[in-house]
């Protein structure tokens, strides 16, 4: 966390740097070669050599996440994604923790909105350990009642942990707000209601529904080969008993129509948290290519227009970025910053001018061949690592999406011209309708944000949940 | 893109690692030249990807301030964004975006950092670029404006609005009493607000020189290519006195310290930070060793006793940054809802006593050294890892070699050195406590 004494000339935020992971190649830039297997249970399987480094990494995407949680428990998949290292038919969690630590190997597992993702990596020289420990975790998991009421008990205080930073609930409320009655706008981690609602059954029951081989995308990349690989997995994957898995449908929400504000009070705050947008594109939009560049002179770099304004010549933050968080269906836009209080107002002036004058505007070609050439430059260090490719390539077939993604990411830029731009802007970059969602201290900000919408609703940030507030919400916290 | 200063801190703490006996790191050739002017350039190259990551490395830092412009070395590392001779105020993020690149630039206690990552083609520009600024840096008043603003924005919101960032900068200030490592690397809000432009120029002058500075170049290069780049545009650069050497050394802490921080929150934060050496101390390697043992992985024995059996915290974590002169390994612990602060450090220094009373398993220290060899493999198959880490060692352990040695190093390490550690540095006189007691609102204010 930032509990380092080391300060960076920028630093915007995590979560914002991984949406621009898939960018673009410098000179006809090429996935690494990679092949794909269906095992017999219906467990897909897509393998990457890369030598050099002795690291294997290893995802897998099993294809339900935060959106598969019934209503009312929040959190489900990503406790059921938590509890899989935390004892399995031959370990239990102290074992597990062991046995990973002494090859010094990384296991993670969460569930975002539309997948869970359990990732691993361990040296070349311990692959058979590793994957054993992988497919322990993945096939064989118990889910003990104590280590399940552990995990909800610290899932309950990180969200607590996580209110004390603005900055780290802003997308959570902002979700919730934007989102309205569509699955994406329940929090994915959960929130203080939800996570008291869960018991073990229903973990386990999250478990049986939706762990299957045919709902899963595995991807193994790294030091080894791929012959081998396959035999490997076959023996410890191709056991996994194939089963139906229900297909939920996922609905496209809406645009907001007209402005809504969201005030969420945190009264030691010296400055305001906000993002200012509204419902962006699914992952696999015929225009995506263009947003990212046209996004990239937006708010995507830090010479971008909203970062001029509102760091390079008016001083007023550290940064100021836009990005589309693009899903399985249209996930949010937003517009994004944070200023000290007494200039909440001109910092959000300021955005909206640079929105409007992108409407009013459009962009140069000139901007477009600095944004393309920016794009393509930054790309290659993107897919460097054997866990980048594995996730790359993961998330591609999860989405339908194919090597062109990367193979014609150049010749999809250069074809983007002003007038398509233009259109692309008017399409997807929201101007009058707008979702506005502000963490800072009320007592001082809220004279001054009021202009912004008609309709206003706030929050304290100590109450529980994000918005709208859960039902029985004042009752069930301890 | 952007690096948060999460990552950036993640990145220095692994750059610290080792090799041991079975899995050997290739060796990768690194070749060196000293610039007629002083500046050591080292260049690692590498051709799988058709990209560069340029890392300069300035010996200046936050210890090398004095009360009432504290934080001005960061503030400067800002100010090297804004203007040169031949490339304007805002010109260079501009021209070196337009031409695939990006930048940033990070700074600590001890050093200041600036990073370049850009596709091969943008070379010379960046040589040119990198050039422009270390001769002739502008200072423009409009831009010292906009920039303190920028810099106040970036303190509220690592320090204000993180409670972990408020509990930091009370322990520092707390543990040190006469070294300079007692301030905050981003400055005390009133020195932000009132350092003037003589301040800046002085520092410039001070800190600026080519042989105050160490560049590492790794990628889609040649050395030839690169000392061909240096002796046409960083070569010819004068260099002029480095900075007064710090002479204040920290006396010997002669009991515990104590600081309490109330602050609206909705839980408690602990951090006990206990001095230990400079990074090139020979005890370096067994408080590496130490450390992964106790808070390394849920394993370890920290995270065993405080989050897993006891549960009376979220999480808990321990670091120690690369640093030229004494200074802290910390313990962070996040306490759960109504877990008292002093139960988690009462657990905290029974663990640590463990260390002290008794040895390590055999099992625990080749873990350690595990988990330091997977460090170093993560660290280095990237090239922006790789300069990072080559500068690191130049830097801090005085010769980019050491990071061959460090295999040795580390497999040296017995349990008696580790427990020798323990019992040297982990004791109740040498620890200093910071704890951040939540309150409600009304009572927070002053």
């Amino acid at each position: 966390m930032s509990r380092s004494s080391i300060c960076t000339r920028f630093a915007v935020w995590t979560a914002l740097v991984l949406t621009f992971a898939a960018a673009a190649p410098a000179q006809s830039l090429h996935l690494p070669a990679h092949e794909k297997v269906v095992l017999k249970n219906g467990l897909t399987v897509l393998l990457l050599e890369k030598r050099g480094v002795p690291i294997v990494s290893f995802v897998a995407l099993v294809k339900s996440g935060a959106t598969a949680d019934p209503v009312g428990q929040e959190g489900l998949a990503s406790i059921t994604a938590g509890l899989l290292r935390k004892g399995t038919k031959s370990r239990t969690a102290q074992q597990f923790a062991a046995d990973l630590d002494f090859i010094g190997g990384e296991f993670s597992a969460d569930a975002g909105e539309d997948y869970t993702k359990v990732s691993a990596e361990f040296l070349a020289k311990d692959l058979g350990r590793g994957l054993d420990l992988f497919s322990d975790a993945l096939l064989h998991p118990v889910f003990p009642q104590e280590e399940a009421d552990k995990l909800l008990r610290q899932s309950l205080d990180g969200i607590k942990a996580a209110k004390d930073e603005a900055q780290s609930v802003l997308t959570a409320y902002y979700d919730g707000y934007l989102f309205g009655a569509h699955p994406y706008a329940r929090p994915a981690g959960g929130d203080e209601v939800s996570l008291e609602r869960i018991r073990r059954e229903a973990i386990a029951r999250f478990y049986e529904t939706h762990y299957a081989p045919g709902n899963t995308i595995l991807t193994v990349a790294g030091d080894f080969s791929a012959a081998e690989m396959r035999k490997r997995l076959e023996e410890s994957l191709g056991g996994w008993a194939a089963k139906a898995v229900p297909a939920a449908a996922l609905p496209a929400a809406a645009p907001a129509k007209g402005r809504r504000l969201l005030l969420v009070d945190k009264p030691d705050s010296t400055q305001t948290f906000f993002a200012i947008g509204n419902v962006g594109i699914a992952r696999t939009d015929p225009d995506r290519t263009a947003i990212r560049l046209i996004n990239a002179i937006f708010g995507g770099r830090f010479t971008s227009l909203l970062n001029e304004e509102l760091r390079v010549e008016s001083g007023l933050t550290y940064g100021a970025v836009s990005y589309f968080d693009s899903r399985k269906a249209p996930g949010p836009f937003l517009m994004f910053s944070y200023t000290q209080n007494a200039t909440t107002a001109p910092a959000m002036d300021k955005a909206l001018e640079v929105l409007r004058k992108l409407h009013k505007d459009g962009v140069t070609k000139e901007q477009l061949d600095s944004a393309r050439t920016y794009i393509k430059g930054q790309f290659p260090p993107t897919i460097e690592t054997s866990m980048q490719l594995a996730n790359l390539i993961a998330t591609n077939e999860f989405h339908g999406l194919t090597d062109s993604e990367v193979n014609e990411l150049e010749a999809r830029l250069d074809a983007v011209t002003p007038e398509t731009a233009r259109q692309v802007i008017a399409k997807h970059f929201p101007l009058e309708n707008l979702v506005f969602v502000l963490i800072g201290k009320a007592a001082e900000i809220r004279p001054a944000v009021e202009k912004y919408a008609a309709q206003r609703d706030a929050r304290a940030i100590a109450e529980p949940g994000f918005w709208p507030p859960p039902a029985g919400g004042a009752t069930a916290p301890k | 893109m952007k690096k948060s200063m999460v990552s950036r801190a993640l990145l220095f703490v692994v750059a610290v690692a080792a090799l041991s006996g079975a899995a050997r790191a290739q060796e990768f050739p690194v070749a060196t030249r000293t610039l007629k002017n002083g500046m050591k350039v080292l260049v690692q190259p590498d051709h799988s990807i058709p990209n560069v990551s340029l890392y300069i490395f300035y010996r200046i830092g936050s210890r090398n301030e004095r009360p009432g412009t504290t934080g001005l070395s960061h503030f400067f590392e800002h100010m090297m964004f804004n203007g040169a001779k031949k490339y304007g105020p805002g010109e260079l993020d501009k021209v070196m975006e337009a031409n695939g690149g990006s930048n940033n630039a990070y700074t600590t206690r001890d050093v200041t950092v600036y990073q370049d990552w850009f596709p091969r083609s943008a070379l010379g520009l960046i040589f040119d670029i990198e050039a422009d600024r270390i001769r002739d840096l502008s200072f423009d008043p409009e831009k010292i404006k906009s920039e303190r603003g920028v810099v106040a924005s970036e303190r509220r919101t690592s320090v204000d609005a993180n409670n972990f960032g408020v509990l930091d900068e009370q322990l520092w200030a707390t543990a040190f009493l006469a070294h300079p490592y007692q301030w905050p690397v981003v400055g005390w809000m009133s020195d932000i607000e009132h350092w003037t432009m003589e301040d800046l120029k002085q520092h410039f002058a001070m800190g600026y020189s080519p042989s105050n500075a160490t560049m590492v170049v790794t990628g889609d290069v040649t050395p030839e290519e690169i000392f061909g780049l240096c002796e046409k545009t960083i070569e010819p650069i004068p260099a002029h006195a480095p900075p007064p050497a710090v002479t204040t050394a920290e006396p010997e802490q002669p009991g515990e310290r104590r600081v309490v921080v109330h602050k609206y929150a909705q839980l408690p934060v602990l951090m006990i930070g206990y001095h230990v050496p400079q990074t090139s101390s020979a005890d370096y390697y067994a408080l590496t060793v130490l450390r992964t043992v106790l808070a390394s992985g849920e394993s370890s024995r920290l995270y065993q006793r405080l989050v897993d059996k006891d549960q009376l915290a979220l999480d808990v974590s321990m670091m120690q940054e690369p640093a030229f002169d004494a200074t802290l390994a910390v313990i962070v612990a996040q306490p759960k809802q109504g877990a008292e602060p002093a139960a988690v450090e009462k657990a905290v220094y029974e663990e640590l006593e463990r260390t002290k009373s008794g040895l390590i398993s055999d099992q625990e220290l080749e873990k350690a050294k595990n988990i330091q060899l997977v460090r170093f493999y993560q660290q280095m198959r990237t090239i922006n890892g790789r300069a990072n880490t080559i500068g690191t060692y130049e830097v801090f352990f005085g010769d980019y070699k050491k990071l061959f040695d460090a295999a040795k190093n580390f497999a040296a390490v017995t349990k008696e050195d580790v427990q020798r550690a323990a019992r040297t540095y982990f004791g109740a006189n040498n620890r200093t406590v910071a704890t951040l007691v939540p309150e409600a609102e009304e009572k927070a204010k002053p």
